[in-house]
């Protein structure tokens, strides 16, 4: 077999992978899909029903009495969730890429990136650990009363603070994860734009901030982008770090941002346990459906992203 | 801007009498616009310039010969200050525009004042029009209306915009490499340099965008002072009123062009010239 059909069947495995995966949670949570309707999308409640009740029969699926499956508060806590991870981390590492391509002596400039990246293979349980043990408490009874003290005229960012553990926590440990992906890879790429842009632009009297902004950003524009897709996928899945710091709200929607979440990935981990309890085994197919449609948004969200770097790329191709 | 008098005159071989009576026949009317003194120049440890000192005369074009790694480029770079953005790089001596020694202006303003163009072209990967507005934009020189005249009237300059006119909205990226270059040379006059660096402009260029860029040079000459790195001696003998050999990071010989080439001082030029070496 020679190199081309080596990678061309490799990348085959990648889509076939793909959608076995789908297709398996697509059929085995069919039933509950058919069950919980549209309702699953949009209701606000998750009860599995009386445990040791006799199942009862709902449009021709046994069910326990009492069972509703509605998780429009897992879809709120993990959108809501890596969109403040995003908000935080896309600037951070922003700075961070440009701090470390341009910022810094040379030979200071291979040891931080070196960290960065380090940073990057962290496995996300120890950021759980690590928010769990000591940014909760201080969020909790410092940094956050702060908040609500002084910018709580911003919507969302007033009324009560509680313990720490929730939405603004989940997004801070979040960000954290994905911020060395999104500066390491910007990095790269900054560092291997062509010295002779940046002197064009000194040579024009652009400070290094000036030629920063206005040449080495836009020519990474793409990366930036890329990168920032790959850290949502990440943001959206990681289940370990959320789940030990978002405070498992279970049924209700978050009213500011200190409010506790759950996310759909680390739902799925939370309540799998309870969830084999129910012998009609509806309870984890709903379980499978969250998975299914965790993915759904997952594709979704790259989808969009590509469509947008396509048609960035078609502006620049008419540009070019 | 000094008159070239007894104290200021253009250097050349120390104690050639020659040499400064023929100078001073010839450029004794022009004035002065850089002038360049006991400059000694290193990259960390290395020194790769030695006590050069040279005066260039204004709205003239002076050519500086040699072969590679003899500190053309850098000798180049310190006019601007350019040289400051290479970590671990060190100047002595003097450079001073229009009398005012640069170090003591803003460094903003000695690049605007003395622009660059490079080797290789390096257009920025934004449109024509972006290009060429970029360092009115930078330096925040006049608003829209103004900006699109300017860039009309620097692409005029640069004797680009018949080839141009009607897509100056597309990518610089899809100039030819002789049109890239004009383009670079466009951009760097939107902002009204009064003195123009080109560092072997036309190291990459056929014979056919060379010669466009040599007759634009010669136009640019008579609003503009030009100081041209080249490879190329016919180029040199072309375009330039002055021509300085340098080897070894010495300046070895500075004068009218002319004599540079059909009558010069010293045998390393000599041999240089005649293609002995380099
Ligand atoms: N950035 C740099 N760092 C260290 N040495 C350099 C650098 N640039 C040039 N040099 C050295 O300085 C000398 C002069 O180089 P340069 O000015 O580029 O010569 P030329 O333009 O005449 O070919 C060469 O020996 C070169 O190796
Ligand atoms: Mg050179």
């Amino acid at each position: 077999m020679n190199f081309r059909r080596f990678t061309a069947l490799l990348a085959c495995l990648g889509v076939g992978i793909i959608v076995v995966i789908v297709a398996f949670l697509a059929v085995y949570s069919w039933p509950a899909v058919r069950l919980n309707g549209w309702g699953f999308l949009f209701d606000n409640s998750w009860d599995l029903g009386q445990l040791y009740g006799n199942p009862i029969t709902v449009h021709g699926q046994q069910i326990l009495p009492g069972a509703h499956y509605g998780i429009l508060f897992l879809i709120v806590g993990t959108l809501l969730s890596t969109l403040i991870a995003l908000a935080i981390a896309v600037p951070v590492g922003v700075g961070a890429a440009l701090f470390l391509a341009e910022g810094m002596p040379p030979f200071l400039r291979s040891w931080l990136s070196f960290f960065v990246e380090l940073l990057a293979a962290v496995p996300s349980v120890v950021f759980g650990l690590w928010g769990y043990v000591v940014v909760i408490p201080f969020l909790g009874q410092r940094l956050f009363p702060f908040m609500a003290k002084w910018f709580g005229f911003i919507p969302f960012f007033g009324g009560s603070t509680g313990s720490g553990y929730g939405l603004l926590t989940a997004g801070f440990v979040l960000a954290l994860m994905i911020v060395p992906l999104i500066a390491a890879t910007l990095r790269d790429a900054l560092v291997s734009q062509p010295a002779a842009l940046r002197e064009a632009a000194v040579a024009l009297g652009a400070s290094r901030f000036e030629t920063m902004r206005t040449v080495l950003l836009p020519a990474t524009r793409r990366v930036l982008i890329g990168s920032s897709i790959l850290a949502t996928g990440r943001a959206l899945g990681e289940t370990m770090a959320v789940l030990m710091v978002s405070g498992n709200a279970l049924n209700y929607l978050p009213h500011n941002i200190y409010t506790p979440i759950s996310t759909m990935a680390s739902f799925i981990v939370s309540q799998l346990d309870s969830a084999l309890q129910d012998p009609t085994g509806m309870a984890v197919r709903s379980l499978a459906e969250v998975a299914l449609v965790l993915c759904m948004i997952s594709i979704a969200v790259n989808g969009l992203a590509r469509l947008l770097l396509y048609y960035e790329g078609r502006q620049r191709a008419s540009v070019a | 801007m000094g008159n070239l008098t007894e104290s200021n005159v253009i250097t050349g071989v120390p104690g050639s009498e020659r040499f400064v009576q023929d100078f001073e026949k010839g450029v004794l009317q022009s004035t002065l616009k850089i002038s360049v003194s006991q400059l000694n120049f290193y990259y960390g440890p290395r020194q790769v310039l030695f006590d050069v000192s040279l005066n260039i005369a204004d709205r003239k074009i002076t050519a500086l010969i040699g072969p590679s790694g003899c500190g053309k480029s850098t000798f180049l770079r310190t006019l601007n200050r350019l040289h400051e953005t290479i970590h671990g790089t060190r100047m002595e001596g003097e450079v001073l525009l229009d009398g005012q020694n640069i170090l003591e202006l803003d460094v903003v303003r000695v690049r605007r004042r003395v622009g660059m163009v490079f080797q290789k072209s390096n257009p920025f990967p934004k449109s024509i029009f972006e290009n060429v507005a970029y360092g009115l934009k930078i330096n925040k020189m006049g608003g829209r209306g103004l900006i699109q005249e300017i860039v009309e009237k620097s692409l005029h300059r640069a004797a680009l915009w018949e080839e141009v006119k009607d897509h100056i909205h597309k990518s610089a990226y899809s100039l030819s490499g002789g049109q890239q270059q004009r383009l670079c040379i466009a951009r760097a006059l939107a902002v009204d340099p009064e003195v123009l660096l080109l560092d072997e402009p036309c190291s990459a260029l056929d014979p056919i965008a060379t010669a466009k860029i040599e007759d634009l040079l010669m136009d640019l000459a008579s609003t503009c002072t030009i100081v041209i790195v080249t490879h190329n001696m016919q180029q040199a003998a072309r375009v330039a009123d002055h021509t300085g050999f340098f080897l070894l990071g010495k300046l070895i010989e500075f004068n009218k062009t002319d004599i540079i080439f059909k009558n010069p001082a010293r045998k390393e030029t000599e041999d240089y010239i005649t293609g002995r070496f380099g």
